[in-house]
């Protein structure tokens, strides 16, 4: 996938799912599929999803474009219901995250492994626009690292969601964290979670084993 | 494994269900948004279907030491924090034609909604007040059931505690504990809990609910301190045991079953053989072991109407109420205390 270089777009704006920049995309489809019962990381876990069907959302459209000094994906999929804020405690919020191997050789279907991290660009419905940055090495280790760096909004209509997931392409911290130029290569991943399908922390859609490719379009090249 | 087990012993014998300790919790722990609905610490009638309703059927737990899926309870099964009409009552000139009721739609369940229901017909009814806290477990389902470790129990007293920045309000904690006593705050967007008010406990101060306890029902104190209560009413006298041992979490809350006076037959008469309360009953509750429980305290409650002096009722009793507490018996009043 092509993430386009846009000159001069504020993130705020890249943030409106519906903005110019985004037609000059090509969203590519993704299949989903849902996360396997036997990589749950708790017994509980896996008793009370034993003969339940995880990954409820089973495709997401997704595009990417970058400003030069931010990378946007925005996340596209079908879904009947609006979870936001959950309400009751039997409720849980829809979210969208896209994952990117820090090092490589580091694992999607695990959450990376032992000194092979992977960094989430995640977002919550009940949290809009208060994206999360995580880390994980390996399957029940993710950490938020902080709450500030990545950029989110999703918007709910006609029983779809259209969800822009942005962070600057280079951070300053110590955290192992995806660290992106333009006119290079990246690999990612994309998970979605159906609140209304009681989908939370391992129990989600994904995009598979296999990492996605992803170039990004050096800046001042064309769209 | 902790190094030692903070624990405490509910004397159900002496439970009056006034609710003192729950509105100590509550007062010292859940006022804040989001945690309207929270009573970690809560007193039922038994038999009954509790709060949240029906906990006892909700699943979780271990069988066989094996993770057994459990059920979410929904806000309505915990009760809601109503507002009531207490402006029309008292203030708005109705008070001739308007009742006390709760605004907006009619509740069907709340946190003590069958309160004194209990069971049996008369003139053989029954029931008795179950306090509940959270169990701070020696093999806590809620710690096991998270997948962010965001749950621990404190290596030097055992009391089990979430971490709430770790937390991210999966609930899976609440879905695996057996007994229900997690809540979610709908604010912060955490799970929260029952801590056995361990900064007082740090500072040698007892639990609310325990202190402010008007019955001298709640012991505190270490399991393995042989000049404490727990160990003697646990250990030495085997009559404090735990609530629903079948669900395999090794609670550290335990009870000293309630005795309960004998049944009258068809014709009126007392039937000495038979105990108002049924032991079956007893015996969902709190396991076989309940039985040996009701046998000691009988034994011993002979052996002082004879005349005798009875140890483990001395315990019971509490003449002197600080010995409740197993050490932690300082005045909170005499410790200036700063918030975090």
């Amino acid at each position: 996938m092509l993430a386009p270089f846009v000159r001069g777009a504020p993130v705020e704006w890249l943030l409106d799912p519906g903005a110019d920049p985004w037609r000059k995309t090509r969203p590519e489809r993704l299949a989903m599929t849902g996360t396997p019962l036997v990589l749950q990381p708790t017994a509980a876990i896996r008793a009370a999803w034993t003969g339940q069907h995880i990954g409820a959302i089973d495709k997401v459209e997704i595009a990417a474009l970058h400003n030069g000094d931010v990378l946007a994906f925005r996340l596209e999929w079908a879904d009947g219901s609006e979870n936001r804020d959950p309400g009751d405690t039997t409720a849980f919020s829809d979210a969208a995250a896209v994952l990117f191997p820090v090092v490589e050789g580091a694992p999607a279907i695990s959450m990376g492994g032992p000194k092979l991290p992977v960094n989430a660009w995640y977002w919550r419905g009940d949290s809009d626009t208060q994206g999360r940055q995580v880390v994980a090495e390996g399957i029940g280790t993710s950490r938020t690292v902080d709450v500030s760096l990545v950029h989110a909004h999703g918007v709910w209509k006609d029983g779809r969601w259209r969800v822009v997931i942005a962070r600057a392409l280079r951070v300053q911290t110590s955290e192992p964290v995806v660290q992106l130029d333009t006119g290079k290569g990246a690999h990612f991943a994309v998970a979605v979670w159906e609140g209304g399908h009681r989908e939370r922390g391992g129990i989600k859609a994904f995009s598979g084993a296999e990492w996605r490719s992803l170039s990004l379009a050096p800046v001042g090249g064309k769209a | 494994m902790s190094k030692r087990q903070l624990a405490m012993v509910f004397d159900l014998n002496k439970c009056l269900g006034c609710q003192t300790c729950t509105i100590a919790c509550k007062r010292l722990w859940t006022r804040e948004e989001g945690m309207e609905y929270m009573w970690w610490a809560t007193v039922n009638t038994m038999p009954g279907r509790g709060t949240p309703r029906d906990w006892e059927q909700s699943g979780g737990g271990f069988r066989d030491g094996v993770a057994q899926a459990g059920r979410l309870p929904s806000n309505k099964d915990f009760g809601e924090a109503w507002e009531f009409n207490h402006e029309e009552v008292f203030f708005g000139g109705k008070g001739d034609s308007a009742y006390l009721k709760v605004k907006g739609e009619e509740p069907d369940w709340g946190p003590n909604w069958d309160e004194d229901q209990g069971a049996g017909e008369y003139p053989n009814s029954y029931y008795f007040y179950l306090p509940r806290i959270c169990n701070h477990c020696t093999h806590p389902a809620c710690l096991e059931a998270c997948p962010r470790k965001a749950i621990l129990k404190r290596e030097e007293d055992g009391i089990v505690l979430i971490d709430e920045d770790r937390c991210r309000g999966y609930r899976f904690c609440m879905e695996a504990c057996p007994y229900k006593k997690i809540y979610f705050n709908h604010v912060k967007k955490v799970s929260q809990k029952c801590i056995f008010c361990f900064p007082r406990i740090e500072q040698g101060v007892a639990p609310a609910c325990a202190r402010q306890c008007p019955g001298r029902v709640r012991f505190v104190g270490y399991k393995d301190d042989p000049d404490g209560p727990i160990w003697k009413l646990v250990e030495k006298w085997k009559v404090a045991i735990p609530l629903h041992p079948e669900f395999g979490t090794d609670p550290n809350v335990f009870y000293v079953p309630p005795l309960s006076p004998p049944r009258f037959d068809a014709e009126g008469n007392i039937d000495e053989s038979k105990p108002r309360i049924p032991d079956e009953y007893l015996v969902s509750l709190f396991g076989p072991k309940v039985l040996e429980s009701l046998a000691v305290l009988k034994a011993e409650m002979a052996k002082t109407r004879a005349g005798g002096k009875s140890e483990l009722l001395d315990v019971l009793i509490a003449y002197q109420w600080k010995s409740m507490f197993g050490g932690f018996d300082k005045d909170p009043a005499s410790i200036e205390w700063k918030k975090a």
